[in-house]
């Protein structure tokens, strides 16, 4: 029998799991994540530090902004200047990777190009407005919304609720401007 | 009975399935949609919807990551 | 229906190709491991998250945007699920932490005030428009989505941007509006109201949304056709 028609093959390489195996395998990492490294998943700060790395490579002084000056943690982060020494920018590249590697073994894998101008502005404004969002709101839809609710902050709570509220307006512009 | 297709290659979510629902909203009672995507997650919510709302969904792999959803609208 | 008849197009395997990245990966893996072990760990919970991402076709802006768009909350469940076993988990390891004595509260626990409806509102916005939050960006940056891979430069750019003005918003929205002192010091709800009250007041209002999210969806759906 060939490993492609394998029901064990085609249940979990092959197809989609459901939403609930995604959820509870998600929290059960995100637990771990907590358990081992002591502060739970988060993603947007390693961006900052990204942006920051080119910004200083260019002759930029981040290092003098609040964001940092004013804070241990992301100053450390900044200094460590590299991807491959620090833990959360390991993990988003690992989170690429990791999708990656789940489509090629489902033989899904497709380089899906870009059909319009529309598209290409929807990313840049859409990117830019998440990347701002992200910092003012200390945290992502994963940093301020999964884990803050998660460590039963308030800032999490009303971080959803407005975010519901920022998908409303976003899905009539979406549907007002950038559909083709 | 016609058939129409729908090309949604290299769209991000939600916009096959809200034109997905435009289209169905035009078509009558027997008539099939053919939607051609390659966004994992559209070949999801597009059979989804389709099934929840009661129409017959078929998908098929027709590439490396693209799929065809056929939907018969059925009322 | 004629569609199916197409002869099928001719399909390449990819599986090779994943063999030779999973062992890319795991190499890495070893390489960082030998530098710090923390690093090898993130990078597998990364790899991790990746797959779960992906095979689940998880999407937090799916959540949030298909009950206001479509009238679906399968994912709006899933999410409450997540969190529901999160917050399970995230108490005990908070309560554990309260037991030994450590100083201050672990978690993602940061001030709440008018700034963070700002940036969720923000937020919001932009995932839907660029069809992807934090994680789903990512993720689809790995399945080849083109869109996707310069939201995420634009991404990086909003954020960096944000950084430096963060100095100017410390001073002038969070710190006067924040319900909580300082710009480091969040509202924890058990510290406020009590453990047991917060932590099973949690659990009751997530489960409380799901099955609002239940109905709703039930409500919205059996209203053919649909209003978009």
């Amino acid at each position: 029998m060939k490993i492609s028609n394998h029901p064990l093959y085609k249940t979990i390489i092959k197809d989609a799991w459901s939403y609930t195996t995604g959820a509870v395998l998600l929290a059960l990492l995100n637990i771990s994540m907590f358990a081992v490294g002591g502060s739970p998943w988060g993603i947007t700060t390693a961006f900052s530090n990204w942006g920051s790395w080119v910004f200083r490579s260019l002759g930029g002084e981040p290092e003098k902004w609040a964001f940092y000056a004013a804070n241990k943690g992301n100053f450390n982060a900044l200094m460590e200047t590299s991807f491959f020494t620090n833990t959360q920018s390991l993990q988003n590249i690992g989170i690429i990777f990791g999708a990656l590697l789940a489509t090629l073994f489902a033989s899904q894998f497709k380089v899906k190009k870009i059909k319009s101008w529309r598209q290409v502005l929807a990313a840049v404004l859409g990117g830019l407005l998440m990347g701002y969002g992200a910092r003012l709101s200390f945290g992502c839809n994963i940093g301020a919304f999964f884990s803050g609710i998660g460590s039963f902050s308030l800032h999490g709570w009303v971080f959803g609720i407005f975010l519901l509220l920022g998908a409303w307006i976003g899905s009539k512009l979406l549907v007002r401007f950038f559909m083709t | 009975m016609a058939e129409y297709k729908l090309d949604c290659f290299g769209e991000a979510c939600p916009l096959p399935l809200v034109k997905t629902q435009k289209k169905m909203e035009t078509m009558n009672v027997g008539d099939v949609i053919v939607v051609e995507i390659d966004h994992s997650c559209a070949m999801k919510n597009i059979p989804d919807w389709a099934r929840a709302a009661g129409h017959n969904v078929d998908i098929e792999e027709i590439n490396d990551g693209e799929w065809e959803v056929i939907i018969e609208k059925t009322k | 229906m004629e569609s199916k008849k197409r002869p099928a197009r001719k399909r390449r395997n990819q599986v090779p190709i994943a063999l030779g990245l999973l062992l890319l990966i795991i190499i890495a893996g070893i390489m960082l491991a030998g530098v710090n072990s923390m690093l090898a760990i993130y990078w597998i919970f990364g790899i991790s998250f990746g797959i779960v991402l992906q095979k689940s076709r998880f999407c937090f802006t799916a959540s949030l945007r298909d009950p206001v768009l479509t009238g679906s909350t399968t994912l709006t469940r899933a999410v409450l699920i997540a969190f529901m076993v999160a917050t399970v988990g995230f108490g005990a390891i908070q309560f554990k932490a309260l037991l030994s004595g450590v100083a201050g509260v672990p978690g993602n626990i940061f001030p709440v005030g008018l700034h963070t409806a700002i940036g969720a509102i923000m937020f919001g916005i932009g995932m839907v428009i660029a069809g992807g939050c934090a994680s789903g960006t990512l993720m689809r940056v790995g399945e080849g989505f083109m869109q996707q891979w310069i939201a995420i430069v634009f991404f990086v750019v909003g954020s960096v941007w944000a950084a430096r003005d963060f100095g100017w918003w410390s001073v002038n929205v969070i710190m006067p509006t924040s319900i909580s002192d300082g710009v480091t010091k969040g509202f924890h709800l058990p510290t406020a109201f009590g453990w047991g009250f917060a932590f099973f007041g949690q659990l009751i209002i997530l489960a409380a949304i799901f099955l609002f999210a239940d109905w709703y969806e039930k409500k919205k759906l059996n209203k053919v056709p649909l209003e978009n």
